[in-house]
């Protein structure tokens, strides 16, 4: 079956629900689900039969569109389709309790996202690159103005602002390398870019940092996540901190490996990672308001990834790949019952924790938390671990220190969470979650307690991705070499 | 009397100066004017700018446009259409973002009345 489906299906479902809806809302959203767990098959079908393989979608490499499925691609894409399937079991359920996310309109947004991440993961064309970039945008913008009340418009606002100033610089980045290189493939432009002018290559570097930076989050260009993670429903949040922050992650650093093999930034992007992660900890201190908690500690995680990338060695991707997936599921557990409790609360302040009267949620969310945190037996702790190491490897000390730190300084609100959630006082009447999404809780929590205990599931598939990633010539091979 | 403006290394250095005062009118509305519309404006400079870039160092005045048929086999003096289609796809995305800006834009002046970005501060409170 051929990899076009990822992307074509969902796109395809999404602009065909106007017509669907014809038939109830129900049936849009079992629609959906189907797909979705009929696209999951797929990417495991892809990933155990290990059939790993440039496809063509028009006319062949260097001209053409292709998909280039491999390990780390398919990782991704497994894992996404996994988490946006479970968004749908959590959503089938939630929806009926509010009118606004009750429409079938956020099924077309929801898989123009799902179509464009995983666009963004297995495109092998900088252009294509571009345009899905720009439909991920699109997309989210959307999203986070979704419920139109002031805050969420000026987060959908804050967030198209800094998405077309983002663009603006990729586009630019995309044009100096046609004019440079003559080609938009990926595996050509890595053969010639390294022997570029010395001013050229810097320039495209900076403009595909500053394109991509906005987007992944790094410090100076991350002024306005926690707003638009504040202003957007927390359900939508989940998608953000989730997949579309992961697939934009991957696809910068796909080309920075592919790019730049011998890693002449790598140091320098280490440094700014380490230094956002700690602004982002710092911050997030003294937040009061749940989603932006969650939006700072996001932008820590995110900020790790992004530092462990860099590094541009074997440990390093695999510490990225393996965070990648502990943080992703913890933030879907922390933002469906953030959901949940703004639905009975309707306060998402810190303060709401101390009246919650759920045991079941309580439990999750401490799994969750445990888990981000980096406490043993659970994923977080794996990839927590692989990071350092992949540092103490490199011998740089300085950035496990300030991991270290940051790690320390990102235990204190969540103890402090913690112990708001278990106080004794007043409480409310106990909140009801439905059994559909207990079903998707535990599931989440399963997981990370499973991956946590049992790392070597997916280890030495992530070494392997990591390894493949790096080489950036057998890409060019696989390309047909071009 | 103007006959030196026709060579292509001369008309490149006109578009790239051209466009880059361009970019830079566009970047300096971005970073100086409060105003959403007018900051969407500005990003629409700069986009405008990048097109006008790239298309002018990728065009070749004495070249033919790239269309083959029976007169026209020889593909050495046509145009590469690449960048040209590129900048189509581009344009339509660009006014796709801005449109979607816009119409953000009104309907939270028609909520609250603001269009001064700095005062756009919902999350304070």
């Amino acid at each position: 079956m051929s990899s076009i489906l990822f992307v074509a299906l969902p796109l395809l479902f999404g602009f065909a629900t106007p017509i669907l809806s014809k038939f109830g809302k129900d049936g849009v959203a079992y629609t959906s689900m189907l797909m979705q767990v009929f696209l999951l098959y797929l990417a495991f079908d892809l990933l155990s039969s290990a059939d790993f393989h440039v496809e063509i979608i028009s006319i062949a490499p260097p001209l053409g569109i292709s998909f280039v499925l491999n390990k780390a691609s398919l990782f991704l894409v497994a894992l996404f389709t996994f988490l946006i399937t479970l968004f749908s079991l959590y959503y089938l359920s939630h929806r009926k309790t509010d009118a606004y996310e009750n429409e079938t309109k956020f099924f077309i947004l929801s898989n123009m996202l799902l179509a464009s991440s995983i666009g963004l993961v297995l495109s092998s064309d900088i252009f294509n690159i571009y345009v899905f970039f720009e439909i991920a945008g699109i997309s989210t913008y959307i999203l986070s103005a979704y419920k139109k009340t002031p805050s969420a418009l000026e987060a959908g606002l804050k967030y198209l602002l800094t998405g077309a100033v983002a663009s603006i610089f990729l586009v630019f980045a995309v044009a100096l390398i046609y004019i440079n290189v003559g080609s938009l493939n990926l595996a050509v432009i890595s053969q010639s870019f390294e022997a570029l002018p010395y001013n050229i290559k810097v320039l495209i570097s900076i403009l595909l940092l500053i394109g991509f930076g906005f987007k992944v989050e790094i410090f100076p260009l991350n002024f306005w996540v926690t707003d638009v993670y504040q202003g957007s429903s927390a359900l939508v949040n989940a998608l953000f901190s989730g997949i579309i922050v992961k697939a934009y992650l991957f696809v910068f650093f796909h080309i920075l490996y592919l790019f730049l093999p011998s890693g002449e930034f790598s140091v320098f992007l280490v440094y700014l990672g380490a230094v956002s992660m700690l602004v982002a900890e710092i911050a997030g201190l003294k937040q009061t308001n749940l989603k932006r908690l969650f939006a700072y500690s996001s932008l820590g995680q995110v900020a790790l990834v992004f530092t462990a990338f860099a590094m541009q060695n074997k440990e390093g991707i695999q510490a990225a790949l393996f965070i990648v997936l502990a943080h992703s599921i913890a933030k879907f557990i922390i933002f469906f019952a953030l959901t949940s409790i703004e639905k009975e609360h309707k306060s998402i302040h810190i303060e709401t924790l101390k009246e919650l009267n759920s045991p079941f949620l309580r439990a999750i969310m401490l799994i969750a938390m445990f888990s981000l945190l980096g406490i043993p037996l659970f994923a977080g702790f794996v990839g927590k671990f692989l990071a350092l190491k992949s540092f103490a490897v490199e011998g740089m000390f300085v950035i496990m220190m300030i991991i270290v730190i940051g790690s320390l300084i990102e235990s204190v609100y969540y103890f402090k969470l913690a112990g708001y959630m278990f106080i004794k006082g007043k409480k409310r009447e106990v909140l009801n979650i439905g059994s559909m999404q207990k079903v998707v809780f535990v599931l989440l929590a399963f997981l990370l307690i499973f991956i946590g205990i049992a790392p070597f599931i997916v280890s030495n598939f992530l070494g392997d991705s990591a390894n493949i990633l790096l080489d950036a010539k057998s890409y060019s091979d696989m390309m047909g070499g071009v | 009397m103007f006959e030196f403006l026709n060579q292509p290394e001369v008309i490149k250095i006109i578009v790239t100066i051209g466009s880059m005062a361009l970019f830079f009118v566009g970047l300096f509305g971005l970073l100086t004017r409060k105003h959403i519309i007018k900051i969407f404006m500005s990003i629409a400079i700069m986009e405008s700018s990048l097109f006008l870039f790239f298309i002018g160092l990728t065009f070749n005045t004495n070249f033919i446009a790239p269309i083959l048929d029976n007169t026209h086999v020889n593909i050495s003096n046509m145009n590469d259409p690449i960048p040209h289609a590129m900048i189509l796809t581009a344009i339509v995305i660009g006014m796709a973002v801005l449109a979607l800006g816009v119409s953000f834009a009104i309907e939270y002046y028609k909520l609250t009345g603001k269009t001064n970005i700095d005062e756009m501060n919902e999350m304070k409170h």
